[in-house]
C-alpha cells in the first residue's frame, strides 16, 4: 500500500477529530430534555442493551446525561475559550504596541491572574457571579487568556522587528493598516491554535470546579456533576456512574488536542519537523 | 504520528485500568468478611464495654462540646452526654427529670422555679450548684447564635439547689427547652469550653481529635445509673467512607443512607429507627410583592389556596417514600407527626382526581401540552433542594414528575443556603425540620413582628392566638391542646382543610449499620439531624 501523504493524514485527524465534536455538541443538544428525565422505575441498572451507560439512583439515563454533560462542557469550553482568547489577543497587542508603561501594567496583571492558582480563582469568581452558566464561563473566560496573551505580546514584539514591517513604515503606511494587513495574518495561526489548545483545559476546569460544588446546579447534567455523585456509589460497586463519564470526558480532551495539534502542524507546517 | 497515536492509545489504557480499579471495589469483599468475621470474634472477648461508632462530618460540633455554641441545644438537638440537663424527653417526648427535683411555674407563667439535685459534682470534684444552673443558661442567653431564648429575662440562682427563671413572656413549653441545654461549671468556663469540656453527664470527654474522632469514658462519679458502656469513640466520616469502615469490620455502628440499603454485609444488620426528621416544603401563600426594603415575597400559582390543596392530596407520598427511600420512611403530614402535640387531622390520602377538581374549581384549565393554565399563565413553579442533598434532590424530582401528572409543571433546582432562605420567600423549597418541641410549628406558622411566618409567606390570626395561647398555658396538658388547635380547630387551621402552606412529605427513617450482636436499646423517636440522637442512650447499649 502506498503511504500516505503526512499533510492529508494530519487533515484528516484534524476533521475526523472537530466531526466527532461537532456529533457530540449536537447529540448532546438534542437529547438535552431527555438528560432531565427521572424514573425511578428504572433506577441503579447496570449497563444493557437499552441503557448502554447504565442508569443512577434517580433512574435518569447515563448515556444521554453524559452526553448532555459533555455537549455542556463543549459549550461552555467553546464560549469561555472564545472570550478568554479575545481578551489574550486584545491585551497581548495592545501590551506590545502601545509602549512600556501599558506593556508593564498588562505583563503585571499577567502576573498577577498566574500567580493565583487557577482552580482558586476560578472559584472565587464563579461564586461572585452567583454560580451557574454564567458564573462557570465568567471564571474560565477571566482566568484562562494569560498564557495566550503572553505568546501574542511576544510574537508582535518580535513582528514589529521585522525588516517587512519596518519597511511597511518607511513607506508611510499608517499603523492601523500595518496591525491589520502585516501582523494579523501572522498572529492567526498562532492565535488558533492557542484558541483550540485552550478548550482541553477550560472543559477540565469546568468539570472540577462543577465537581467541586462550585459551578453548575446538580440537577444539570454537566460531566463534573455526574463524576462527583459517582463518588459515592462506586464502594457499593456501581462502577458505570464513573468510568464511562470519565472515558468520554478524557476522550474528548484528547480529541481537542488532536484537533489542535493537527491544525498546528497544517498552518505551520515547520513545526511538524520539529 | 504513529509515536503519537501510540502514546494517546496508551494514556487512554492507564486511564482505564486507574478507573476500573478503583470501580472494582466491591470484588474482595470475602476477603474483608473473613477479617470481619476474626475480629468479630476477637472483640466481644475483651472489649465488651466499649463500641466505635462512625458519623457524618456535619456532626462534629464545630465550636467543641459547648452548649451555648450548639452542643446539644442547636440546630440539631440531642442530649448532651458530657453535661447534665435539668429536665429530659421521655420515649414518648413527655417530660422527666435529670437535675430537677420539682418544676414548678408561677400562676402567671412568668416565673419557673426548679429546685435541683444536691449531690451532683462535676467531674473537677467541684459539687454543682444553682448557681452554675443559673449561670448556664444566662450565658447561653447572652451568646446561643443556633437557638433562640429571647423568651428568658434572666435565670437567678434563690440557693443552693434553687433556680428561678423569669421569663420576658409565657412560655408553657420551658421544660422542652431545659430538656437540651447542658448545665456547664461556672468557675471552669471559658472560651476554651468547647474543646476541655466539663460537665457532669454521663461520659467525660477524653480525647478529640478534630476532625478525625472524639472518645468519650464513663464519669465514674455519675449520680445517677452507671454506663454500661465505658467507651465510646465516636468517628466522623463521609458517607461512603462509613460504608467501607463497615465492609472491613473497623466499626461497630455507622450511619448509613438509603440508597446503601440493598447492601448485605456480613455480621452487620441494618438498623432502621423511625424520627420526626421530616421534609417537605412551602407554598408561600400570598401573591407576588415586592417590599419597602425590595425584597419578592409571595407567588401567584401557590398563593391559591385550592391549588395547595390540590398538590396536597395529589402527591403519592407512599410511592415517593419506595422510590427515593427504599421504603425507609413514613409518611408525613404535619412538622410533628407522632409528637403529644400532633393533630391527627392532618392526615390525608392521596387522590388524585379530587386533585384535578380542586385545580379546575380554581380555574386551571389543561392546555394543549398537558400544563394546566389560566388566563394564560402557565401552573409551574420552581421546586428549590439544597444541593449538597441527594436525598431532597430526588424527593424534589419525584415532587416534580408526580405533579406533572396534575398537569402542574415543576422544575427543581439545588441552591445553596446562602441564598435558600430569601428565594423560599417567593419559591417552593423543600426543607427539613423535626424537633423535639412544639417550638417548631411556632417557627413554622406563627408570624413574626406583625409581617408574615419567618420561613415561607402565611398570615392566619387564629392560628396565631392558638399558639399565643399554648405558649401561656398552666400545664403542658393544656398546651398540648392548644398546639393541635392551631394546627386544625374545626374551622380554619393549617391542614388540607384550612390553608395548607407547608407540604409534608415524610419522615425518614435512621438508618444505622450495627453489628449484630450488639444492642442499642430503645430509641427515642429521632429528631432532624442524622447524627448524635442515635447514642441519647449510648450508656445502656450493650454486647449480647
Amino acid at each position: 500500500m502506498k503511504k500516505m501523504n503526512g499533510r492529508i493524514l494530519t487533515l484528516v485527524a484534524f476533521i475526523a477529530a472537530v466531526g466527532f465534536l461537532t456529533a457530540i455538541t449536537i447529540a448532546g443538544t438534542v437529547f438535552a430534555d431527555e438528560a432531565m428525565v427521572v424514573d425511578f422505575s428504572r433506577k441503579n441498572l447496570a449497563p444493557c442493551g437499552q441503557y448502554i451507560f447504565g442508569t443512577d439512583w434517580m433512574g435518569r439515563d447515563m448515556f444521554v446525561r453524559t452526553l448532555t454533560g459533555l455537549s455542556m462542557s463543549i459549550k461552555i469550553g467553546l464560549l469561555a475559550a472564545g472570550v478568554s482568547s479575545i481578551i489574550a489577543f486584545i491585551l497581548g497587542t495592545l501590551a506590545a504596541t502601545m509602549g512600556k508603561t501599558v506593556d508593564s501594567i498588562i505583563t503585571w496583571i499577567i502576573d498577577l491572574v498566574m500567580g493565583i492558582p487557577h482552580i482558586l480563582l476560578l472559584i472565587l469568581i464563579s461564586y461572585a457571579f452567583g454560580k451557574g452558566f454564567k458564573g462557570v464561563v465568567i471564571g474560565v473566560a477571566l482566568t484562562h487568556w494569560t498564557s495566550l496573551a503572553r505568546l501574542i505580546r511576544g510574537e508582535v514584539l518580535q513582528l514589529k522587528e521585522a525588516t517587512y514591517i519596518k519597511v511597511a513604515e518607511k513607506l508611510g503606511k499608517s499603523k492601523f493598516e500595518i496591525a491589520w494587513k502585516h501582523m494579523v495574518p501572522h498572529l492567526l495561526p498562532q492565535f488558533l491554535v492557542g484558541l483550540i489548545l485552550m478548550f482541553p483545559h477550560a472543559i477540565l476546569h469546568e468539570a472540577s470546579i462543577t465537581f467541586l460544588g462550585f459551578g453548575l446546579s446538580p440537577e444539570q447534567p454537566a460531566i463534573g456533576i455526574i463524576l462527583s455523585e459517582s463518588m459515592t456509589y462506586l464502594t457499593m460497586g456501581k462502577w458505570w456512574l464513573a468510568v464511562f463519564p470519565g472515558l468520554l470526558l478524557v476522550f474528548t480532551v484528547v480529541l481537542f488536542d488532536v484537533a489542535g495539534e493537527s491544525l498546528r502542524k497544517l498552518l505551520d507546517p515547520a513545526s511538524a519537523h520539529v | 504520528m504513529k509515536k503519537r497515536v501510540l502514546r494517546v492509545i496508551l494514556a487512554l489504557v492507564m486511564t482505564v485500568s486507574l478507573i476500573t480499579g478503583c470501580g472494582a471495589k466491591e470484588e474482595p469483599t470475602a476477603e474483608t468478611e473473613e477479617s470481619t468475621a476474626i475480629e468479630e470474634s476477637a472483640e466481644p472477648a475483651e472489649a465488651k464495654d466499649s463500641v466505635i461508632i462512625a458519623m457524618g462530618k456535619g456532626s462534629e460540633p464545630a465550636s467543641g462540646f459547648d452548649p451555648a455554641y450548639g452542643w446539644g441545644a442547636g440546630e440539631h438537638v440531642h442530649e448532651p452526654l458530657i453535661q447534665s440537663t435539668l429536665t429530659v424527653t421521655t420515649k414518648d417526648l413527655e417530660i422527666d427529670y435529670d437535675l430537677a427535683t420539682d418544676v414548678q411555674v408561677s400562676e402567671d407563667g412568668m416565673i419557673w422555679t426548679v429546685k435541683i439535685r444536691d449531690d451532683v459534682k462535676f467531674t473537677d470534684g467541684e459539687a454543682l450548684t444553682a448557681e452554675d444552673v443559673a449561670f448556664t443558661y444566662n450565658t447561653v442567653k447572652a451568646t446561643s447564635s443556633v437557638n433562640d431564648f429571647t423568651m428568658l429575662k434572666e435565670a437567678v440562682a434563690v440557693d443552693d439547689t434553687t433556680v428561678e427563671f423569669h421569663m420576658e413572656k409565657e412560655y408553657s413549653i420551658w421544660p422542652y427547652t431545659m430538656a437540651i441545654v447542658g448545665i456547664v461549671p461556672e468557675h471552669a468556663y471559658g472560651p476554651a469550653y468547647g474543646s476541655n469540656p466539663i460537665g457532669s453527664g454521663r461520659y467525660i470527654m477524653k480525647q478529640w481529635d478534630k476532625g478525625q474522632q472524639v472518645i468519650f469514658e464513663a464519669n465514674p462519679d455519675y449520680y445517677g445509673e452507671a454506663p454500661k458502656m465505658k467507651k465510646v469513640t465516636v468517628l466522623f466520616m463521609d458517607e461512603d467512607a462509613a460504608f467501607a469502615a463497615i465492609l472491613a469490620g473497623q466499626v461497630d455502628l455507622a450511619y448509613t443512607a438509603a440508597s446503601y440499603s440493598e447492601q448485605t454485609i456480613e455480621g452487620y444488620e441494618l438498623l432502621s429507627f423511625a424520627s420526626v426528621d421530616n421534609r417537605g416544603f412551602n407554598l408561600p401563600a400570598v401573591p407576588q410583592t415586592t417590599d419597602a426594603s425590595g425584597n419578592v415575597i409571595g407567588n401567584d400559582f401557590t398563593s391559591d389556596v385550592l391549588v395547595r390543596r390540590a398538590i396536597n392530596i395529589g402527591i403519592d407520598r407512599e410511592q415517593l417514600i419506595e422510590n427515593v427511600m427504599y421504603g425507609y420512611g413514613s409518611a408525613a403530614y404535619s412538622v410533628c407527626d407522632g409528637m403529644p402535640w400532633y393533630n391527627e387531622a392532618a392526615e390525608v390520602s392521596y387522590d388524585p382526581e379530587a386533585a384535578a377538581a380542586l385545580l379546575e374549581e380554581a380555574g386551571w384549565v389543561m392546555g394543549t401540552d398537558g400544563i394546566r393554565e389560566k388566563d394564560g399563565v402557565k401552573a409551574a413553579f420552581t421546586l428549590m433542594y439544597p444541593a449538597s442533598d441527594s436525598v431532597r434532590q430526588a424527593m424534589a424530582a419525584d415532587t416534580a414528575n408526580q405533579l406533572k401528572l396534575l398537569g402542574i409543571e415543576v422544575s427543581t433546582e439545588g441552591v445553596g443556603w446562602d441564598v435558600a432562605y430569601t428565594r423560599a420567600l417567593y419559591e417552593p423549597l423543600m426543607w427539613g425540620w423535626g424537633a423535639h418541641t412544639p417550638m417548631e410549628l411556632y417557627n413554622m406558622y406563627h408570624t413574626v413582628d406583625g409581617g408574615s411566618a419567618v420561613y415561607s409567606p402565611y398570615v392566619n390570626e387564629t392560628v396565631d392566638k392558638y399558639m399565643d395561647e399554648a405558649l401561656a398555658a398552666d400545664t403542658l396538658e393544656e398546651s398540648y391542646e392548644l398546639w393541635k388547635k392551631a394546627q386544625w380547630d374545626g374551622e380554619t387551621g393549617v391542614t388540607q382543610d384550612g390553608d395548607i402552606p407547608w407540604i409534608w412529605l415524610a419522615n425518614i427513617d435512621h438508618l444505622y449499620w450495627s453489628r449484630e450482636n450488639l444492642n442499642v436499646a430503645e430509641q427515642k423517636l429521632h429528631p432532624h439531624g442524622h447524627g448524635w440522637s442515635v447514642v441519647n442512650n449510648v450508656d445502656q447499649w450493650t454486647w449480647d
